[in-house]
């Protein structure tokens, strides 16, 4: 062990950084959630965020859209990636390029672009008022349709790029052979193609799950006050009305919920991975 | 031989591409849009042309403060990033610590763990702690998720590394750290490079950490700019935001040159 001194020295500035500064805030603002002020064990704050009808609707929001975010990604992820395996692999770049920019610019940024366009007198309500399917002076905005949407262009590229690698290192011959074996195209996509890219949907989708629960600039600035979801009422809690152990309780419950989805990621990834 | 591909599905799968593009970079579009408009209402299409919003952003105080807190903040962000991730992914990378399997996912964790939680954890801490929060709050906060980036396409450099070379370099003579200096790093320095272009651009886009730990003398550009949205947008957000794209775009293309964007997004 001695001789690897010098692997423990070059990796100690970050584990320390880790512990002290993630480990250590996460798990204190765990641990307060469950504890009275004289630092007994109490659920009374996670019970409370459990029982009360308004908290109840928050969950509820938060996993419906999540769920419906995660569907509407893998419906179109799973095509979109394996259009984007079948091309060339220059173009595969600038697809990957293209669908990753979203991804890298600032989250105030993108939502301000779809404020712009979901808004009244936006694109969006425009075109559909000239298909006569809204009146004047329609809005998109503090709709959930517009969390989902907003949300949606986020967390796609996370649902493509985990398909994409399991495609990618699918023998293409498999496809071939389906085909000469006398499946038409559609059939070779859904009995050879789709169940190989099973464990990257699956993985792309609990990714996208845990991520879209988590997230909350994006559904408080297109959903608007009165649509909260989780995340959105722990920002709340802590900085509106400062009760902090409460805010800690709501913590806790998205922590558990995102851990319980990340083990079977992990191993999913493992899995294709190795 | 059977049709590789029907003609009817190949047509529908580029119109199928294409509306999702248009999709995924729509907001994107539309933001630049506005940001030329020459009116004074944010619309899209835009009404006439004109770089009236961008002279105002420039001339504006509120928006080149927070740009220049932004742009040190990410810089400081970068560099202790890129030095304390590189050390972690070449040991992490010899596999010859103990619990090297445990410690790469615990290293990682930022990535997937949600945000809120560890800004609000934080904020708790530092209060608590140090007292009230500043810039090297931030400093902190932005660090501990840059790091991950740094380490994960350090590693993709790593992981195409001729394994020899430092074995090569200890038989001759090299001590350890001689061999880390003069034959793993410079090795490494595409992965610590684009690393270095992740972390700056997480740190000058980031606003969950930054909207828990700011203080009142403290605004950075995204903050700046959710203030706005949260009262009254108009177009010189655009402009800003705009100027925001460009240097994303800007680092894409800097961390694509030298990686190559598919090897660390995958």
């Amino acid at each position: 062990m001695a001789s690897h001194r010098e692997d423990w020295a070059i990796a100690a500035p970050g584990l320390l950084l880790l512990l002290l500064a993630f480990l250590v805030p996460v798990g204190s603002i765990l641990a307060l959630g469950v504890r009275t002020e004289g630092g007994e064990f109490t659920p009374a704050y996670v019970i409370r965020f459990l029982t009360e009808p308004y908290y109840l609707g928050i969950s509820w929001r938060t996993i419906k859209l999540s769920v419906v975010i995660t569907l509407v990604c893998a419906l179109v992820g799973f095509p979109f990636a394996y259009i984007m395996a079948r091309v060339g692999p220059r173009l595969r770049l600038w697809l990957v390029i293209l669908i990753t920019l979203p991804l890298m610019t600032s989250v105030v940024v993108r939502t301000f672009g779809w404020m712009v366009l979901l808004g009244r007198g936006g694109l969006v309500p425009d075109i559909m008022r000239s298909l006569g399917l809204v009146r004047r002076n329609y809005t998109l905005m503090h709709t959930e349709v517009a969390i989902v949407v907003g949300m949606v262009q986020i967390l796609f590229p996370f649902m493509v790029l985990s398909i994409l690698g399991v495609i990618l290192r699918m023998d293409p011959r498999l496809e071939e052979a389906a085909r000469v074996m006398g499946c038409t195209f559609l059939q070779s996509v859904r009995r050879v193609v789709l169940p190989v890219a099973t464990p990257g949907i699956v993985a792309g989708s609990l990714l996208v799950f845990t991520l879209s629960a988590s997230y909350f600039i994006t559904p408080s600035l297109l959903g608007g006050a009165r649509l909260p979801v989780l995340a959105g009422s722990i920002y709340e809690t802590a900085t509106r009305t400062q009760d902090w152990p409460f805010a800690a309780a709501q913590s806790l419950i998205l922590f558990t919920a995102v851990l319980l989805l990340l083990f079977p990621y992990i191993r999913l990834t493992r899995k294709a991975g190795g | 031989m059977v049709e590789a591909v029907p003609t009817g599905v190949r047509a529908a799968a580029v119109i199928f591409m294409l509306l999702v593009l248009a999709f995924v970079l729509g907001p994107l579009v539309v933001v630049a849009g506005v940001s030329f408009t020459a009116g004074d209402y944010v619309t899209f299409p835009p009404e006439g042309l004109s770089l009236r919003w961008y002279r105002a952003v420039l001339s504006a105080d509120v928006y080149t403060h927070s740009a220049i807190t932004s742009l040190r903040l990410a810089a400081l962000v970068t560099l202790a990033a890129t030095v304390i991730g590189t050390g972690v992914a070449v040991a992490l990378h010899r596999r010859r610590i103990p619990g090297t399997g445990f410690l790469s996912a615990l290293v990682l964790s930022p990535l997937v763990l949600p945000t809120i939680v560890f800004a609000l954890g934080l904020l708790m801490l530092w209060s608590s702690v140090v007292g009230r929060t500043s810039f090297y709050s931030l400093w902190l906060g932005h660090t501990v998720i840059a790091v991950p980036y740094v380490i994960r396409t350090t590693l993709a450099v790593l992981a195409t590394s001729d394994p020899f070379l430092e074995e090569a370099a200890r038989t001759m003579g090299a001590g350890p750290w001689r061999t880390l200096f003069h034959v793993t790093l410079p090795q490494c320095l595409p992965g610590i490079a684009a690393g270095g272009f992740f972390a700056f651009n997480i740190s000058f886009d980031e606003a969950i950490l930054s909207l828990f730990l700011r203080s009142p003398d403290i605004m950075t550009l995204p903050i700046q700019i959710y203030t706005q949205l949260e009262f009254s947008p108009d177009p010189s957000i655009a402009a800003a935001s705009a100027l925001m794209i460009a240097l994303t775009i800007f680092l894409i293309v800097a961390i694509d040159r030298l990686l190559g964007i598919q090897r660390v997004a995958a």
